[in-house]
Parts: structure tokens; sequence; C-alpha cells
């Protein structure tokens, strides 16, 4: 069965790629705009193996959505991969501290991508 | 190196118009609120976005750029900086720069290189020394996502690691680790230490409480064995050790260069590649002095080749304005894209309306197979269904071409803005109706005409600041621009509460170009028309806003084009307001259905003022004006519409047939038609595109029955008749 995986940012482009990335790589791709958008999404129960987010989005940002998540019994253990740039030092550990498993920095191609990805995704 | 995502750089493009719309627009309402956080945030966010994604795709001249933006954005929204005037100024600039930046990314040539050094060096400085410590920051951290190069030795390593106790909580698995370390080579000897393990009764089962420790024999360097721990090294207790270092294999190239490239990429940044220049200071390879004594002496290649005499200096000037011109025409050419955005939204409503089609089709060929008469109701009914259908369907296609009108006002803050500050005045702009919904086409054509309008209120309108006070108004000048529906048109008015337009001004230059004879008596209505006349300026001095007397009959020309028309209303003393009445859409228009003979023809329903039957003493034959008739004392050319397509006539006789008034651009002309059979929509086929332009018609559409009917064309009539000259189509 393949793998489900949540992927929210507000831009359309950023998302699309990674969806698209995901899609590819057999995933099946819940979008969703920003954080509250995710955890509508998800507010259903639906499980996903993993959780890819941006972090500066209106409405809830990353580092809300990511804990939002981690108190749903459901994404107690999920791998949380956040989005980030490079000079975003304190957003890291804002994430970290929030609970995101990793984050894969920006700019990065496909490769890099579904290779962090496989690092943390349980088998 | 991100060749996969080049199929996403059109939306991205997109989407940095958008950012860029909402930076600029955000900039520009900060200046009125420099303490709106929200505003701050949601700027910031755009900034980030752009600086983001642009970097996907290697756009690093628009990262590295909005980068600085964004750190000055921070501060400010981190309130460790204040908005002054000065910093909104220079991020608006910083706006405009960014905006040349991408559209050079999009066109692929090469940017003012000035201007982007320019205004980094000024960010910075606005930024503060704060940069420059966290620019060290953002370089001790990002060892762990470069990739590592492959190294030719084996080595082992012995590894001891204590996780975190949260390790579980967020979502890392030890096993993953063990996996992808073995993926790296042999590990062996993996032990357990379960000291830590408290009792069962005392157990958080989400934590982790275990340690191990192992030993990898592996062909990669210590890099790659570290990066394995990247999301977890910072809070563990990781003690990775190099048992042995086998012997180096020999590295193709030398070592000076495998050294140097290691330098190269430890000193760069993933996407923000330096110039070889500081690389080469920063790794001590040469002095800043050495360098920038290198960078004096380096020439442009038009210099070199004047010194070499190869070429004159005038030949290098004329190809640079070359190169300048052709850039622009690339740059002009390919920024203007022909994608629309539609909401989904719309789309699945379209799906669902199609759907419905397709069962009414479906119903209606399974009555048609076995038709009988008694079945007539349920045929009228389902054709009523069809019609509704077809209509609906109709509409909402018009729908996603139409676009809020906001998206053409958007540019006028900034160009108020910087009106206001050059011509020494102090101007609000408001904005209303920007909801309306048109044409993209039409929306994509009305920005310079209205830019123009605004342009000219602003200069010519508005009186300057110490006028205003003396004639007891406000300092501030106003100007309005609102859009709203009209029948089935839109009316977009520029408004201002300046000096008005003034008569006598207008009057004497007017005789002065020859337009009118001197002693001409006009209404007013006759008056303020003649500012569209070609070369008509009534400015004292030619600024560099507007006066120089081109642009206001392009305006009118320009809406005119669109099937619109421009009006004025103005008090002297009080203000002036344009008005632009334009289609809704250019594909469809409202006609009038008329009968000459066996033909039938168009007539839009805008130009019909009226449909009279004459008596027969109003009309006049005047040698020279051909054929006239009076309305209510006012004479009108009158066109015999028989005469000027050549037809069979049902009626010669005036006073037995139907006389049309139409008016466009404020004349007036009186065509005479057989019969009038009503009323409907008519979709614009071109006829020029498909045979060649005729006189005093506009184009062609496809009637009920499935015959052409011709749409007329007023203002090509209306021409004819100034002639007399029928025309032979």
């Amino acid at each position: 069965m393949s793998k489900t995986a949540l992927v929210v940012d507000d831009s359309p482009t950023m998302r699309q790629m990674v969806a698209f990335t995901l899609t590819n790589a057999g995933f099946k791709v819940v979008e969703a705009e920003d954080g509250k958008d995710a955890v509508n999404k998800v507010a259903a129960g639906q499980k996903m193996d993993i959780v890819v987010t941006d972090l500066n989005m209106p409405e809830m940002d990353g580092i809300s959505l990511i804990k939002e998540l981690r108190k749903m019994a459901a994404f107690k253990f999920t791998p949380i991969l956040m989005l980030t740039t490079e000079s975003a030092v304190d957003k890291k550990q804002a994430g970290k501290d929030a609970g995101a498993t990793g984050w894969i920095v920006k700019p990065f191609n496909p490769e890099v991508m579904l290779k962090i990805i496989a690092k943390v995704l349980p088998a | 190196m991100n060749n996969d995502f080049g199929q996403f750089q059109e939306a991205f493009f997109e989407e940095a118009g958008d950012h860029l719309a909402i930076v600029e627009e955000g900039l520009l309402a900060l200046e009125q609120h420099p303490e709106d956080l929200d505003l701050l945030n949601k700027i910031f966010r755009s900034a980030h976005s752009i600086k983001g994604t642009s970097g996907m795709f290697g756009f690093n001249a628009v990262a590295q750029f909005t980068h600085k933006m964004e750190t000055l954005l921070d501060l400010l929204r981190n309130g460790q900086k204040v908005v002054t005037p000065a910093i909104a100024d220079l991020l608006l600039k910083s706006t405009d720069c960014l905006k040349t930046l991408i559209d050079a990314a999009k066109a692929g040539s090469p940017v003012d290189d000035e201007t982007v050094q320019r205004l980094t060096g000024e960010l910075a400085a606005a930024s503060d020394t704060k940069v420059k410590v966290e620019a060290k920051v953002e370089k001790g951290n990002h060892s762990s996502s470069s990739t590592a190069l492959a190294s030719t030795s084996a080595s082992t390593f012995h590894i001891a690691w204590t996780p975190p106790e949260w390790l579980f909580q967020r979502g890392l698995d030890p096993l993953q680790i063990f996996k992808e370390l073995a993926n790296l080579g042999t590990l062996s000897q993996v032990t357990v230490d379960t000291s830590k393990l408290p009792e069962l009764a005392a157990m958080d089962p989400e934590k982790c409480y275990l340690a191990w420790t192992m030993k990898l024999d592996t062909l990669k360097d210590r890099q790659v064995v570290d990066a394995v721990f990247e999301f977890v090294r910072e809070d563990s207790v990781l003690v990775i050790e190099q048992v042995k270092v086998e012997a180096k294999a020999k590295v193709e190239g030398g070592p000076s260069e495998s050294s140097l490239i290691s330098a190269l990429t430890s000193a760069c940044e993933p996407g923000e590649p330096k110039p070889l220049g500081e690389i080469l200071v920063e790794t001590g390879v040469v002095t800043r002095e050495t360098l920038d004594h290198a960078l004096a002496q380096q020439k442009r290649v038009g210099q070199i080749l004047v010194e070499q005499h190869a070429v004159t200096p005038q030949q290098i000037e004329q190809a640079l304005q070359k190169q300048k011109q052709q850039e622009s025409a690339a740059q002009s050419k390919k920024t203007d894209t022909a994608s629309i955005r539609v909401d989904t939204d719309k789309i699945d409503k379209l799906i669902n309306l199609v759907g419905e089609l397709v069962i009414t089709q479906s119903m209606l060929s399974d009555l048609g197979s076995r038709f009988e008469m008694s079945q007539i109701s349920v045929l009228l009914e389902r054709m009523a269904q069809l019609e509704r259908n077809t209509r609906e369907i109709q509409e909402r296609v018009m729908g996603i071409r139409m676009l809020p009108i906001g998206t053409a006002f958007s540019r006028f803050p900034r160009l108020v803005r910087d009106l206001s500050a050059k011509a020494g005045k102090k101007i609000q702009l408001v904005l209303s109706g920007e909801e309306t919904e048109l044409d993209k086409t039409v929306i994509e054509s009305i920005g310079d005409p209205l830019t123009h309008l605004v342009r000219n209120s602003a200069d010519h309108g508005l009186e300057p600041p110490e006028e205003r006070l003396d004639n007891n108004k406000p300092e501030l000048g106003t100007i309005r621009l609102n859009a709203f529906h009209e029948g089935g048109n839109i009316c977009i008015t520029v408004e201002d509460d300046g000096r008005g337009l003034n008569r006598d001004k207008i009057l004497a230059k007017a005789v002065k170009q020859g337009l009118i004879a001197e002693n001409e008596k006009l209404s007013d209505d006759q008056i303020w028309p003649l500012i569209f006349k070609p070369g008509f300026s009534t400015a004292e001095k030619v600024t560099d806003v507007s006066g120089r007397g081109v642009g206001m009959d392009v305006v009118k020309r320009n809406i005119e084009g669109l099937g619109g028309t421009v009006s004025i209303k103005t008090a002297l003393g009080k203000g002036t307001v344009f008005t632009l009445k334009l289609p809704l859409t250019l594909a469809i228009i409202e006609g009038m259905t008329v009968r000459v003979g066996k033909d039938t023809y168009i007539v839009p329903l805008l130009s019909i003022l009226e449909s009279i039957q004459p008596k027969a003493d109003v009309m006049k034959t005047v040698v020279g004006k051909g054929e006239l008739i009076n309305v209510r004392s006012i004479y009108l050319p009158m066109m015999r519409l028989y005469d000027v397509f050549c037809l069979q006539p049902e009626y010669t006789d005036p006073t037995k047939a139907i006389l049309l008034i139409l008016e466009t651009e404020g004349e007036r002309v009186a065509v005479m038609v057989d019969e009038i059979l009503g009323q409907q929509q008519v979709v614009i086929k071109s006829l020029e595109q498909n045979f060649r332009k005729v006189a005093g018609v506009a184009g062609a559409t496809i009637l009920g029955d499935g015959t052409v009917g011709f749409i007329l064309d007023v203002r090509g009539l209306l021409e004819m008749s100034r002639q007399s000259m029928p025309v032979a189509a």
C-alpha cells in the first residue's frame, strides 16, 4: 500500500514541487495551504506516514502546526519534516522544540528531499 | 541541478508576481500605518516565499537580494528597527529592483548590477551591524547539509551514541539510524547499554533510555557518517572516533587542487555562491588589497577593442544602444504571459454544468430516436432545459475570463505616491469598487489609459498646496478611482478635486491650433472633448509627468478601440471627473437585429438612441450634405442602409421604413432599415481575420437560423455619412 504524505506550504509553487516529487516517488499526497488547513484536513482522523511543512505561513505557521499535530494521537510518532532556509537558525531550533523530526533546507533538489525522507520514514 | 523542478518555473513567476504586488501594496500601506504588525508579517512572508522558491530554481541573484530585504523586514517586524520613510522608500526601491531581477531571471537576461549592488549595500547598512553576526552563525551551521565529497580511503569508526530521551516524541527511530549506517559499510559490534532503563513501573514508554556503541567500517569519510546523525546530533551525546586511516589513494589532479575544492565547498553556502575573488580572500590565497587591485584592472570588452583600434568608440556606443534595445524588447516580449489563473471552484461548477448538458443531450437524443407527436410538450421542456444549460455555461465560461479590476488598480497607490513626491503636491488616492469584475483583455488594455488619466489628474488637475490653501481647499488633494457596473457596461471614473478644466484656456488653445474658428460658439459639452484632440495640451510648462500633448488622444483612442467611451464632467475650481464606459467583454455584444430586404444586420445596442418612423415633412436634401432629417429641431444626416450595402429593400420611402438614431462619440446619424426584428446577444466573429475589412461592418455573427449576420460599425457609418459617399460592400 502506498504511503500518504501531508504537504503544507502557502506557496502553491513550492507545494506543487514537493507534491510532485513525492507523487513520483509513489506517495499519495494530501496538500494543505497553511497550518489551519492542514489541521482541518487531518481532523477527520486520516493517518499520515509523513508530514512535510513550511514554517512561514499565514493563519497557522509551521511551528504551531507541529505542536498541534504532536498533540494528536495519530501524529505522536509521525515523522514531521520542516522546510527551512539556511538562514533560519532559531526557527529550526523552535521547530525541533515543537517536535519536528528533521528539516529540509531550501533550496533542495528532488533527490536530496527523497533522501532525507527515506532517512526518517519508518519502514 | 534542479532540472526536475523546471516545469514549475512558470508557476513560480506567476506566484512571484503576486508576492511582489503584496509586498508593494503592503509597503505603501505601511507608510500610513508603520506599527501594523500583521502587515509587516504579510510582507515578510511574501518576501520569504520569493526567496525560498527562487532558490529552488537556481535564481540565486533573486534569492540573495530577497534575503537582504527579508533581513531588514525581519528586524522591522521584531521591533529592532522602526519603519521610517527612508526605510520604506528603500524597501520600495528594492521591490522595484527585485521585480527587475525576477523579470531578468524569466527572460534569462543579465541585470543592471550597479543598482543591485547599491541597493544591497543600502539594505545591509539599514539592517545594521547585527546582520554580520547572523551571517556568521549561518556559516557555522550549514556543514551538515552540504554533500560530502566521496573519499577514497577506508576507515573504521567507533561510535558511542546516547540519544536524547525525547527521541521517539519527535518521530525519530534509532533503527533508522542503524540502517543508514549499515548502508555506508559494515556495521558490527553493536552493543546496547540498558543501564539507564528504569524499573518497569517507572518507565515512560514514550521515552528512550537506551544508548549504543558500535563499530563501522566504511569507505566514506567522517562527514558522511556525521550526516547520518544530522537530526539528533545536537541533542545526543555522540562520540565518533576514527580508528584507523588507510593509506590515501592518489587523487587525480594533485593535492593542491583538491584542497582548493574543499576550501571552495566549505566557504560556499548552498544556493549562495560567492564571487571567486571573495573565496580566494577568505581562504587566504590572496589579500583583499591584491584582489581589489586586480579587479580595478579588469576591463570591459568594448574598452579593450577600442584600445586595440579594432573599433571606434562610436561603434561601441551604437552597439551598446542596440544591445539595450534588444534586451528591453526581449524582456517585454517574455514578460507578457497569456495564461490565466482560475479558481478551482469556477472550474468545478463548469464541469458540473457540462455534465448536466451531457445529460440533457442524451435525454434529447433518446427522445428523438422514438419521437411521437404526442411527446411534443416533453420535447419543448427538454429544449428549454438545453437552452438554460447553454446560457449558464456561456455565462460561466465568460466568467472565467473575468477578473476583479483591482489588479489594474493595484499599480496606482505607488504611482500616486511617486507623483506626489515629484510634483511636490500632497495627494491621497481613494480606490473603490476594486472587486468589480471584467474581462481580462479589457483589464490589460485599460492600464495605460488609466495611468495617463491619473497622471493627468495629479499633474494638471490638482493644484499645488499653496494654491489649494489660498482657495480654501484642504491642502491634501484627492484622486478617486472607482469602478462599478452600469447596465451591461462597466464604468470607471477618475475623479480629482482640483482646479477643473479651464474653458477659456482650452478655447484659446484650440483657436491657436486651428481646431476651431475664433468666434465659434461652443457649448461646454463641445469644448471639453477638445482636450482629446491630438497634440492638445494647455499645460504652461512641459513637466516630467505629463503635458507633452501626447496621451489624452491616445487615451480616447484606446478606450474606443475597446468599444468604450470617455466622457468628462468638470466644474471650475472644484474638480474633474473622467468617466470611462467599457463593455464587460469584447467577445459578446448586446445587439438589435434589423432587416433590410432579405438580409439581417445587427446594430450594437449601446449606440442606439431611439427608433422613429418619420413624417414626410421632416426630411430635407441639402446640396453637398445629402439627406437630412429633422429630429426635434436637430438636423441629422440620414443614411439608407440599402444604399450603403447595395441591397434590394422592401421600402425606399423613409415614412414607411424605420429610422434608427445611432450615436457614437457624441455624433449622431439616422440609419434607415425595413424592420426591427428583436434584441439578442451575439458573439462577434472577426471579418478581418476571416475575409477582409469591410467599411461600415464591425464583424459578423451566426444567427439563430444558421445564417451569417453582419454587425454594423456605427463609427464607420458616421464617417461614411460625413463623406456622403455610399460604399459598396
